[in-house]
């Protein structure tokens, strides 16, 4: 009875080499996902990093522009200068005008020049507000089930 | 397996295990030591970068937006010791095409290298038209982008470093000098506009970390450039009367000339200009070209004797208690006796009966003495006080001056005399600033009402704009003495055919012809301060213009040379102000 109860767990019994291969393969599906992780990990942060240098290159053109964009109003004031303006109307034939050469016209609602320079937005007029963000921009995604049970609940 | 080689590997896998465990354990001691503390600070202190971000100074712009300061791209040239292969080639290249020193940098690249420094700077502010020069040396080799500070990839001057920064320049020169003032190698504004506004105009500069490891870049924080100021001067009005001053400074001989264009209804300065003035752009000529004693801005910060000028406070002040009326009839005898003084005019004559209007025509000073007299110190000196004398106006300039006032029953070096009140009344014996004289008119063109002078018209900052309202200080007189004086002013100037006129406009104004004092305590018998203040039209004033030149060669009358300077400013301001004349005006708008 013994020996045929052993004959019959040897029969079914997985052979040794097959018992071996599932090792081998265990440990090198292991490798391999050890490996995959490994590659991705390193594609990222390859990325991240080229991105991060790009942001920094990104950051100093940003400031360099904003130095050429002071330096080119600066340049062209000098062009537009009285002097220079001077100079160029009396190249072109130009003279100053005395009041008795001048004729005034009226004409009927003109309120004359606008007075005084707007270079922003004033203050209080409401432009220049920085408009907020969408909800969706800024709720993590526990904010966002939350609300969307409440509407849920609501109705 | 045999069993004879189990030994053979479970040796091996021991001497692995051992191994390993020796790794660990060391890796595990140098983690504890002492020396790691000091290495993770040093990878600490080099995974990342302080830097200073400097905003870009705020810019500075006339009423109309044109730009007045700015800030333009200038080098830092510095120089890398251990690139350096030939310092007599640097030397010799920036002695020539920069203008430095040739043994200036000599000497400085040895002291760097003696100190063992890295880097150290040669020169600064150096234009980028001489930096183009320094490029010229390059040879036609491919240059890498992050090459681009070296100011030259010629070998011998490859360590040379050429880096951009912003420094302050000013595109109208030496137009508004006086006002603007300039901002010295070391950021601070010196005088006027920069250095009254130099905490709004410089910003605040931020100190951040910037991590060398890319994948821990941040976003730079944002750093808010400084405020930008819009001014309330007219470039064109400046200009124009700057202009106008120079020439009268050649025509008269005059020591120095200043002038003042201001909106009376709102106390907007729309020019102010005083002599000398200097290229800011060229600031370093400052120490050369100003007297020590001598203030940088004359309209705010020079007090002088006004003299006939000051007549109209006095004036004012009698006729607003109701002491006299323009028609009250003085007797002028050409002497008056008071404080133990004797009290003389101008030519030392009698000029008879004389109504009050005939006392500012002809600029009596005994007629106003006698005035004075009625008036009464307490009276007389709360005028002046009431309209801002002895203290300052307020303007938005740097160091203002106050004024001298000597007051009855205040101590000071030199005590208050009854002769004070006499001579006071006809503007000797006491000092005002330009600007003070300015602002006091005010009340005679605002019913009453003394407006306070200022620059800045507008602060743009975060992207908004902020303007700034007009303010009062005070109302030393009633509208109706303000409308009877400005009455009296205007006829004295058409009944004496005054060199003030301009034809088709209606004017108000007082000439000042003033005596200089001398240290010994004398006036000085050849010398005057000829002065006009004026405005106009009458009946809707757009201006106040005043004038001053100092001690005039052609003539000593601020009729004869203060008061043809204003025509000529007025002659232009109306062109430039788009005011038709008076009939014109009166013509639309009944229309």
């Amino acid at each position: 009875m013994l020996k045929r109860s052993k004959e019959f767990i040897q029969a079914y019994k997985e052979a040794p080499w097959r018992r071996q291969m599932q090792m081998i393969g265990f440990v090198a599906s292991g490798v391999v996902a050890l490996a995959l992780v490994a590659a991705i990990y390193l594609n990222i942060t390859a990325r991240s990093a080229t991105a991060g240098r790009l942001v920094q290159q990104f950051q100093a053109q940003r400031a360099d522009q904003e130095q050429r964009i002071e330096d080119l109003k600066t340049q062209l004031a000098f062009i537009l200068s009285v002097e220079q303006m001077q100079k160029r109307a009396r190249d072109l034939g130009f003279e100053p005008v005395s009041p008795a050469a001048i004729t005034y016209l009226s004409v009927p609602e003109y309120q004359g020049r606008p007075s005084g320079a707007e270079l922003a937005p004033r203050a209080g007029s409401g432009f220049g507000a920085v408009a907020p963000l969408p909800a969706a921009y800024t709720d993590s995604l526990f904010d966002w089930l939350v609300a969307l049970f409440a509407d849920l609940g609501g109705y | 397996m045999p069993r004879e080689h189990t030994w053979r590997y479970i040796s091996m896998a021991a001497v692995f295990a051992l191994a390993g465990m020796l790794i660990f354990w060391r890796a595990f001691f140098i983690q504890g030591s002492a020396e790691a503390a000091e290495f993770l600070q040093q990878s600490e202190y080099y995974s990342r970068l302080l830097k200073t971000i400097y905003p870009p100074r705020g810019e500075i712009y006339d009423r109309n937006g044109h730009l007045l300061a700015g800030n333009r791209t200038v080098y830092e040239i510095g120089v890398e010791l251990e690139s350096v292969q030939d310092p007599e080639a640097i030397a010799f290249a920036l002695s020539n095409m920069v203008g430095t020193d040739y043994n200036s940098v000599l000497k400085k690249i040895n002291d760097f290298s003696t100190l063992g420094a890295i880097y150290g700077i040669l020169d600064d502010y150096v234009l980028p038209e001489k930096i183009d020069l320094l490029r010229a040396y390059n040879v036609n080799l491919p240059r890498e982008e992050e090459d681009s500070y070296h100011c030259s990839n010629d070998p011998a001057l490859i360590a040379l470093i050429c880096r951009p920064h912003l420094a302050r320049s000013y595109p109208e020169r030496d137009l508004a000098s006086n006002v603007l003032g300039f901002v010295t190698q070391d950021s601070n504004g010196n005088f006027g506009v920069e250095q009254k506004y130099q905490d709004l105009l410089a910003g605040l500069p931020e100190e951040i970390w910037v991590p060398t490891d890319p994948n821990r870049v941040q976003e730079l924080p944002d750093v808010p450039a400084g405020a930008s100021l819009i001014l309330t001067i007219d470039r064109e009005i400046q200009a124009m009367v700057e202009d106008v001053l120079d020439e009268a400074l050649e025509r008269t001989g005059a020591e120095s000339a200043t002038g003042i264009v201001m909106d009376p209804r709102t106390g907007e300065i729309l020019a102010m200009t005083s002599t000398p003035r200097l290229d800011l752009n060229d600031y370093q000529q400052y120490v050369d070209i100003y007297d020590e004693n001598k203030p940088y801005n004359r309209a705010t910060g020079q007090i002088y004797e006004p003299g006939s000028i000051f007549k109209v406070v006095t004036m004012a002040g009698a006729i607003d208690l109701g002491l006299v009326t323009p028609e009250t009839v003085f007797n002028d005898t050409g002497i008056f006796y008071y404080g133990g003084i004797a009290i003389r005019n101008w030519n030392g004559q009698a000029w008879g009966e004389q109504t009050m209007l005939g006392c500012l025509q002809n600029s009596l000073n005994v007629c106003l003495a006698s005035v004075g007299e009625k008036l009464g110190a307490e009276n007389f000196y709360h005028y002046v006080q009431a309209f801002g004398f002895g203290y300052p106006t307020g303007v938005d300039l740097f160091n203002e001056a106050s004024g001298t006032l000597r007051l009855p029953g205040v101590l000071g070096e030199v005590p208050w005399t009854d002769s004070d009140l006499a001579t006071n009344t006809f503007g000797q014996g006491l000092a005002v600033t330009p600007m003070q004289m300015v602002t006091a008119v005010t009340a005679f063109i605002n019913d009453g009402r003394m407006v306070i002078p200022h620059i800045v018209k507008g602060v743009v900052q975060n992207g908004m704009q902020y303007n700034i309202p007009p303010q009062f200080a005070g109302t030393p007189i009633s509208a109706e003495t303000a409308h009877t004086l400005t009455q009296i002013l205007a006829d004295s100037l058409e009944f004496e055919s005054s060199m003030a006129l301009v034809p088709g406009y209606r004017l108000a104004g007082k000439t000042g012809t003033a005596q200089i004092p001398m240290p010994s305590g004398n006036y000085d018998p050849n010398q005057t301060n000829t002065s006009f203040v004026g405005w106009g039209p009458v009946d809707d004033p757009k201006f106040v213009v005043f004038v001053w030149l100092e001690r005039p060669e052609t003539s000593i009358w601020a009729s004869e040379v203060a008061a043809p300077v204003f025509a000529d400013i007025v002659e232009r301001l109306v062109v430039l102000m788009d005011i038709p004349p008076d009939q014109q005006r009166q013509v639309a708008a009944e229309q």
